[in-house]
């Protein structure tokens, strides 16, 4: 028999009666929920911790795909500071026939200025746009040879319409006897924007396919831990686990490798702006600082994880959605 | 506390491992049900742990109408019951402890309740002080006494076992049997399938025994609860 005679020691414990059970079941439920999600909060991390490289290398793979569309947000970020610089490119410039003098450009400015469909108009006087030059092209010294100042006086034209009549309106200065020359960059600037466009669009599509391949490698992750950990699985769905008890552990694993492989990401854009910091500051001195470098902000960094996290989650709910369809054995 | 009204069990095989079984276990009644392999008392129990619904007939547990079970209840409805495998299925990378905290856990029971209930359970199967043991480092006789106490932990008023013993020496068969007689003594409802004659003779209980899905004979001792 029995060594230690467990009979003898056998309490009466009838089972709680249901009434019982149900006078205590808010409280206690909100308890047991918040205790179970501890539990899985906990067990999920010490989970990844327990194979480090196998984590590691995952959410490496991970990390890199968050960071490019990250790394493209930020070029494309810089990229439309500069757009907005060029939005003096917007303006026709009139040059008006050499030694026309002082009076006579006044006047001229004076008419455009008082059209209804121009905005602004800025004169540059000869003087103006020898110094401009001069600051700008890095051939002051060889100006400094010339006797005459060889530049015309020139009208900045701000029109007050885009496109075709803004075009209109510069080939009717043309027609002026004082001009010489307009110029209107609108082709130009239109293609930059248009440019800028497809850049951005790419960025998203790049994001978005980026983003699917993150939820993809976390759901096969979760999958294989599923598979792994099946005969658990079945013991604890024969014990009366519900499907949120045995999903939730894996969500959170899922939570933790979409929230780490972003913090990684970040970690790799930092080290992107570190290793181009030097570089880059010498373009844009070449540029006279008229823009700077912009990092990532707090807010976006802050967006990243939440996106990973978010990502992880999904795609361990997908992984576990099909999985506990199954009846244990 | 079991009742089963013509229940009739039948694969998409097309076997039929069950036909017009009726049978019903009281209260406190410990009985064994016995049969040749594939007679169907797999089946039976599978149908009381609600891992296969019948296909014609009635299974009540507890009071409760299984057949009419929602998926979403079948977890809460296994809880009311405990469960006993051949092969014990505790969890090798967890401690003693852990197995048995298992089902407490999963039913939310407070932490600190949890211990003392662990303990309690454990100290009936005579396994007091193993909790921190890795399963491995047990007898398959004590393997098995941790797969009990793992079952009795949530106090179920239904215990069912398949062939618990069928690993066992006839020694440890009859020290595991003992455990499921002072149970049903206290109350629960044990049900248990196996095939080993001379332990079921010896337990001297009621005994059902199957015949190609039929129940054949419904044997109940003089002097019998």
């Amino acid at each position: 028999m029995n060594r230690r005679k467990p009979q003898n020691r056998l309490k009466a414990a009838p089972p709680p009666k249901p009434a019982a059970r149900a006078e205590r079941r808010p409280r206690a439920g909100l308890r047991a929920w918040r205790e179970q999600h501890l539990y899985s909060f906990f067990s999920s991390l010490g989970r990844l911790a327990a194979r480090p490289w196998a984590t590691l290398l995952t959410l490496l793979v991970m990390a890199l795909a968050l960071a490019l569309p990250l790394l493209l947000y930020l070029g494309l970020g810089n990229a439309s500071q500069l757009h907005g610089d060029m939005r003096d490119a917007g303006a026709i410039s009139i040059f008006l026939k050499p030694h026309l003098d002082g009076a006579a450009v006044n006047a001229l400015a004076a008419r455009v200025r008082a059209r209804p469909d121009v905005e602004t108009v800025v004169v540059r006087t000869p003087e103006q746009g020898l110094e401009e030059f001069r600051n700008q092209s890095g051939f002051s010294d060889a100006l400094n040879v010339l006797r005459d100042n060889p530049l015309p006086a020139v009208l900045l034209v701000v029109p007050r319409a885009d496109g075709a009549r803004a075009t209109d309106l510069a080939a009717e200065f043309g027609r002026e006897g004082e001009v010489d020359l307009v110029q209107y960059d609108a082709a130009w600037r239109q293609r930059l924007e248009a440019i800028l466009a497809v850049a951005t669009r790419t960025a998203q599509v790049l994001a978005a396919l980026l983003g699917l391949a993150v939820l993809l490698v976390i759901g096969n992750t979760v999958r294989l831990d599923l598979l792994g950990r099946a005969e658990e699985i079945d013991v604890m769905q024969l014990l009366g686990a519900s499907a949120g008890f045995v999903r939730r552990p894996f969500l959170y694993a899922g939570l933790w490798y979409g929230m780490f492989s972003a913090a990684l990401a970040l970690l790799v854009v930092a080290l992107v702006e570190w290793a181009l910091a030097t570089p880059l500051q010498t373009l844009v001195a070449s540029y006279d600082h008229r823009f700077s470098v912009r990092g990532l902000a707090i807010v976006p960094a802050l967006g990243t994880l939440a996106a990973g996290a978010t990502l992880g989650w999904c795609g361990a709910w997908i992984a576990t959605w099909r999985h506990l369809a199954r009846v244990p054995r | 506390m079991i009742r089963f009204d013509n229940v009739s069990k039948r694969y998409p095989s097309g076997q039929e491992a069950l036909h017009e079984l009726s049978f019903e276990l009281a209260q406190g009644e410990m009985a064994f049900v016995t049969g040749h392999s594939g007679a169907g008392k797999s089946t039976l129990l599978r149908l009381i742990a609600l891992l296969d619904r019948p296909s014609r007939g009635r299974v009540h547990v507890d009071g409760q109408d299984l057949a009419h079970a929602r998926r979403r209840a079948v977890p809460h409805l296994r809880r009311r019951l405990g469960m006993v495998f051949q092969d014990h299925r505790l969890l090798m990378d967890r401690t003693v402890y852990d197995n048995v905290a298992l089902p407490l856990l999963i039913a939310g029971v407070a932490r600190d309740e949890i211990g003392k209930r662990v303990r309690a359970s454990l100290d009936k199967v005579g396994l007091l002080g193993r909790e921190g043991d890795a399963p491995v480092a047990l007898s398959t006789g004590e393997q098995q006494r941790v797969g009990i106490a793992r079952a009795i932990v949530t106090k179920p008023p239904v215990l069912i076992a398949d062939e618990p013993t069928g690993n066992l020496d006839p020694q440890l068969s009859a020290e595991i049997m003992a455990l499921f007689g002072a149970f049903c003594q206290v109350g629960t409802t044990v049900l248990i399938a196996s095939h080993d004659l001379a332990l079921i003779k010896r337990m001297n209980q009621r005994v059902l025994v199957l015949d190609h899905g039929r129940l054949i004979d419904d044997y109940r001792p003089r002097g019998a609860p």
